[in-house]
């Protein structure tokens, strides 16, 4: 595609038959839509899949158990470490509200977050990763899904008083 | 009104985790898809691409249909992914709908996707029905594609409004230097 700078075109415009429609929709002219019946059959299992969830953010939350703990023992690679979690955060916030937990969503979103360029990593902020592991591993523990009810509002509530106790 | 056969389609799926990959190949399959290829980052699906260019036969695909990428993966991300598979002279086809998955939704990360060319953002957390919406757009709603000196993909215009006080848009399709392609 490469053009001499003196070329006269300056903009192309490329309009191409629907190829993928021919071949999704046939040649009717009217609207098509995508069966109900698939829909449902996905949904379902979607929710199936979403029974082993807990099981797959359990390895997670080990592996970030295992970056706190390198934190703690190597204070002078935390830097590296912060990003590890931050990376393991950004993986798990995608998905818990599709699998019935918004809760480990909201706190590995707030662990996302916290650990996003970061510099000078103190002590009271491996509390606060901490603080989080131990929030997540509670909702899992306990099963607690959706907004968790009372549970939830108390988890959430003490996640936020460590953040509050220790980001300074 | 008919149902979508998506028996014939081929989808390129690249997924880091192997959880939201398994879950995304199985939705993709119960809706109907022919055939979801599914790989592990940038890197793996654009060797893929190359090799459907290579020996289709071989292959046993002749064209990817939609491709479908995460953008966080390593070593090659979906952003990279992106960049080839628009610009890249080995590039199979570098008008295939490309739909990029994300939890980074913030309006400076959607603009850098677009400006690469991206055809739709599937955010996450994603439902089933996120996932149809995507496919009914890409196939209902298809954008010429665009090619300036500094832009190449879908047009980031996606409605026709009329703008707001005098025109100022100094090309139609009728101006010296518009040149458009049908295929």
């Amino acid at each position: 595609m490469a053009k001499k700078s003196n070329a006269p075109v300056i903009v192309r415009f490329y309009r191409f038959k629907n190829r993928l429609r021919d071949k999704t929709a046939g040649l009717s002219a009217g609207g098509a839509s995508i069966s109900v019946e698939a829909l449902e059959a996905a949904s379902q299992a979607l929710e199936k899949m979403s029974e082993d969830y807990p099981d797959w953010v359990s390895g997670l939350i080990a592996k970030l158990q295992e970056q706190h703990g390198r934190c703690v023992d190597t204070p002078e690679n935390r830097k590296d470490f912060f990003e590890e979690i931050n990376h393991i955060a950004h993986d798990m916030k995608g998905q818990g509200g599709t699998f019935g937990y918004p809760l480990i969503t909201a706190f590995s979103d707030s662990l996302y977050d916290f650990t996003t360029t970061k510099s000078g990593i103190t002590d009271n902020m491996i509390e606060v990763v901490k603080a989080h592991i131990d929030a997540m591993k509670a909702v899992i523990r306990g099963r607690v899904s959706g907004d968790g009810g009372e549970v939830g509002a108390t988890l959430t509530r003490t996640l936020n008083e460590a953040i509050a106790k220790y980001d300074t | 009104m008919s149902d979508y056969d998506f028996d014939r389609v081929n989808v390129l799926l690249a997924e880091d985790s192997p959880f939201i990959r398994s879950l995304l190949v199985n939705s993709l399959k119960v809706l109907g898809v022919g055939q979801v290829i599914a790989v592990e980052h940038g890197g793996d699906a654009i060797n893929f691409l190359k090799r459907v260019k290579e020996e289709p036969m071989k292959v046993g695909i002749q064209q990817i249909d939609i491709i479908v990428s995460n953008w966080d993966m390593s070593p090659v991300d979906g952003m990279m992914f992106l960049r080839w598979v628009r610009r890249h002279k080995d590039s199979p086809d570098r008008f295939v709908p490309f739909v990029m998955i994300t939890s980074y939704t913030e309006p400076e990360r959607v603009t850098m996707a677009r400006e690469m060319g991206v055809t739709e953002i599937l955010a996450k957390p994603f439902t089933i029905k996120n996932i149809a919406d995507k496919l009914v757009s890409i196939i209902e709603r298809p954008r010429q594609f665009v090619h300036t000196k500094d832009y190449f993909g879908p047009d980031r215009r996606r409605q026709k409004l009329e703008p707001k006080g005098p025109e100022r848009r100094v090309l139609t399709d009728k101006s010296e230097g518009v040149e458009i392609i049908r295929g």
